[in-house]
């Protein structure tokens, strides 16, 4: 039998965002048990998740290795991302612009004008957050600009909303996951769309829990490639993109503590011994023999000075350049320097490294 | 200013919230946590109307609560607001009886052969929803009148002393596993005692009568505090009462800071079984003196709402892995839909049973030989949704000690 010290753990980490998901996972895989505490799911709901490596140093030593390990991560999910390091792609956003990416989810990837040169950009009746017209106005402007051929129509469907409701991408999500008669009405809605076009960019409404299956299926059935644009939030692709990794990391073994902040870290004598979580009645004392802090770009606080900054093994040092605590690292957009562009390259860099740190694999982060 | 006025503030309306409430999910029309919370909470303090039937169809399944990234309360600003909120007549009767368990299950266990006989009949269920609007769909839980209290000792037991909080279910219905309860605790060392409790509020809250709740929570207050005090711990098995305990009490008494104060001892001193004996585990005083499994079982765990709102991980799913021959897999399968009285109501039945859905298809796709959970009306709703037999954790736990334990 094996014996398991329930709340001591090999690992913490602090945070679910696309940093500490890719660091928890690498070090599960690594044979590491594993607690991963958050607050909410990150910056899921927000977004979508492209890869922007343009702006960051190709010769780092483990960029092409941490970015290999969450392609076959976001696969293994069964929410796969397309792309690598030396790719180049312009995807299409609901403002009409293209951002360059090189790695994207599967249900963007194919969004580049070169994919397709018939492009439907499809609304829905009644949804205020995606205008189809203005959308196909902007991407022939953009296109025309990149000097891409690609033409771009707008078309608008009517899809039946519940009773006392307006047209909602959570509403037409949920449906998609739960109502096959809401699939075919949508399927059915695009098919005479997709007869005249190689590729259909609409608004993410195909499910929060759904994966490659079921979207590459409606691809399928329609005969036409789908890119589909995350709008206001919550972001109906980002929340899937989480439910799916979520999904992952607990088959792989992680332990999930949700909902409750970190209260304190205990550190004596620059050793990391436990956390407290702010949980009902008292705090929940998690201990591990390594922590990370995949906690976002406002989480000073929690270290107990205002500045810190890291050292070329991603461990928080003062401003004094000292280590904060020896069996402590640091990933994502908690790092200095990190800005908004390009954050989720970095978060699957440094989230990766530190996870594999943390599993006393010898990555290397810095150069030299 | 009170902590929930900036908790309101706090509210960055990303909506995190709404892809969390199992109601959004299953029932579109429903307005979700953030309208409901939040955002009409601004209009109520305006004293700007804005009632609507939608409140009751919140679960308090506390989902939203743990989904916010910035900790804003927004379940109690819904519970808040069903408690001013205008009913039928009809419901509001039917309401009042359904926020008094204890009440009913005093009544129904003076003659429980009875009760469970009238309350079983297809006419008395007919009555009841012409009447009562109670859906005749489900049936109501048996009563029984067994009396609640530790088998006889064993050994000489020595150890500490824990008071145990039953619950109405507990009480009233399922007395046979609160005597697990206590042997399951006598097993792991603790000398266990019953506590002269009633019911814990949860249901007065759900159904809209903070006055009944906050009376049930100084009576219980006044009754365990003096236990607490001499450095007993209160032990629940019952998540629902256990989420009351640890986050209600104080909140109710509030108004009256001696009594919350000592609401406030008595929280921090409640353990959910499984917590407690995780923590025995963590100090290697778990009991592992497991019999031999006679035969593989296999089972699937569904973590109740009022588990996962306690903090406390998954001790219940964590302990049963050990004991050999248990293949037990997390459903994780969202909330069961059934909310203590929710799922008996009449016009709520519908949005209990599709919120029930994912977990109802989780299950048949595990195909358990039975689904564990500790939540007495989560276990009714599994085994209504699907058929398969739904059992307390105490119950595997228990028998996995048999052999041993008879000798």
């Amino acid at each position: 039998m094996r014996k398991v010290r329930s709340n001591h753990f090999d690992l913490i980490v602090a945070g679910a965002g696309i940093a500490g998901i890719t660091s928890a996972a690498a070090a599960a895989g690594r044979g590491l048990r594993v607690a991963l505490v958050s607050t909410g799911p990150g910056s899921f709901v927000l977004g979508a998740g492209c890869v922007e490596v343009q702006n960051m140093d190709r010769g780092t030593p483990s960029l092409e290795e941490a970015m290999g390990f969450f392609r076959n991560l976001t696969e293994l999910a069964g929410c796969g991302f397309r792309g690598g390091l030396d790719e180049t792609r312009h995807i299409p956003t609901i403002l009409g612009s293209f951002q360059t990416v090189s790695l994207a989810p599967f249900y963007m990837w194919n969004g580049d004008p070169e994919a397709a040169a018939q492009v439907a950009v499809v609304g829905i009746k009644g949804l205020s957050s995606f205008d189809c017209n203005f959308v196909a106005e902007r991407l022939v402007y953009h296109a025309g600009k990149l000097g891409r051929g690609s033409t771009y129509v707008a078309r608008e469907i009517e899809l039946s909303t519940e009773e006392g409701t307006v047209a909602g991408t959570l509403q037409f999500g949920n449906r998609f996951d739960r109502d096959p008669k809401f699939r075919k009405e949508l399927r059915d809605a695009l098919k005479p769309i997709a007869a005249k076009a190689s590729l259909i960019i609409l608004p993410g409404i195909l499910g929060l829990k759904s994966g490659q299956e079921e979207i590459e299926g409606l691809e399928k059935e329609l005969g036409c490639l789908l890119c589909e644009l995350p709008t206001l939030p919550p972001s109906i692709p980002g929340m899937r993109l989480f439910n799916r990794l979520e999904a992952r990391l607990r088959r792989a073994g992680v332990e999930f503590f949700t909902g409750f902040p970190i209260q304190k870290l205990e550190v004596e004598k620059t050793h990391c011994t436990g956390i407290l979580l702010d949980t009902p009645a008292r705090p929940l004392r998690l201990s591990s023999e390594t922590l990370i802090l995949a906690t976002g770009p406002f989480s000073g606080k929690l270290l107990g000075t205002p500045s810190f900054g890291v050292n070329s093994d991603l461990r928080p040092v003062d401003s004094a350049g000292a280590l904060i605590a020896d069996n402590m690292y640091a990933a994502g957009a908690i790092l200095r320097g990190n800005s908004a562009r390009g954050g989720n390259a970095m978060a699957i860099l440094t989230g990766y490294a530190v996870g594999m740190l943390a599993a006393g694999a010898g990555v290397q982060y810095a150069q030299g | 200013m009170r902590k929930d006025d900036v908790s309101l503030d706090n509210c960055l309306k990303c909506s995190d919230c709404n892809t969390a409430c199992p109601v959004v999910t299953a029932h579109p029309a429903y307005p979700g946590p953030k309208r409901l919370g939040p955002e009409l909470e601004r209009m109520r303090r305006e004293g700007i109307e804005c009632d609507t039937e939608w409140v009751e169809y919140c679960l308090g399944c506390h989902r939203c609560d743990l989904a916010c990234p910035n900790e804003v309360n927004v379940s109690e600003l819904i519970a808040r607001a069903k408690s001013t909120h205008q009913k039928t007549p009809i419901r509001k009767m039917r309401d009042w009886w359904f926020a008094r368990p204890g009440l009913l299950g005093k009544l129904l266990t003076v003659a429980p052969g009875i009760g469970n006989f009238a309350l079983g009949l297809k006419p008395v269920r007919l009555l009841m929803s012409a009447f009562m609007k109670i859906t005749p769909e489900r049936k109501f839980p048996a009563y029984s009148d067994a009396a609640l209290k530790a088998p006889a000792v064993v050994t000489a037991q020595k150890g500490e002393r824990v008071v145990f909080f039953p619950g109405c279910f507990i009480k009233y219905n399922q007395p046979e596993l609160g005597c697990h309860v206590l042997q399951l605790l006598q097993l792991n060392g603790f000398k266990p005692e019953v506590a002269n409790s009633g019911c814990c509020g949860v249901p007065s809250l759900a159904n809209g009568d903070p006055a009944e709740a906050r009376r049930r929570a100084e009576e219980n207050v006044n009754s365990m505090i003096g236990a607490v005090d001499a450095g007993a711990r209160i032990v629940t098995a019952c998540s629902s009462c256990g989420h009351m305990i640890k986050t209600g009490f104080a909140n109710m008494l509030e108004g009256d800071a001696g009594l919350a104060a000592k609401a406030n001892r008595i929280a921090a001193n409640t353990y959910d079984l499984a917590e407690l004996l995780v923590a025995q585990q963590d100090e290697g005083k778990f009991n592992t003196q497991f019999a031999v499994a006679s035969g593989n079982r296999k089972l699937a765990y569904h973590a109740p709402c009022h588990q996962k709102s306690q903090g406390i991980g998954r001790p219940w799913y964590n302990l049963l892995q050990q004991i050999p021959g248990v293949e037990i897999e997390d459903l994780n399968a969202g909330c069961c839909g059934m909310s203590g009285t929710y799922g008996f109501k009449e016009e709520k039945y519908p949005v209990s049973m599709e919120v029930g859905s994912e977990l109802f298809a989780g299950i048949r796709a595990s195909a358990p030989q039975a689904v564990v959970t500790e939540c007495a009306t989560c276990q009714m709703q599994i085994e209504h949704g699907t058929g398969i037999k739904a059992v307390h954790p105490v119950e595997i736990l228990l028998d996995a000690y048999k052999a041993k334990a008879r000798v």
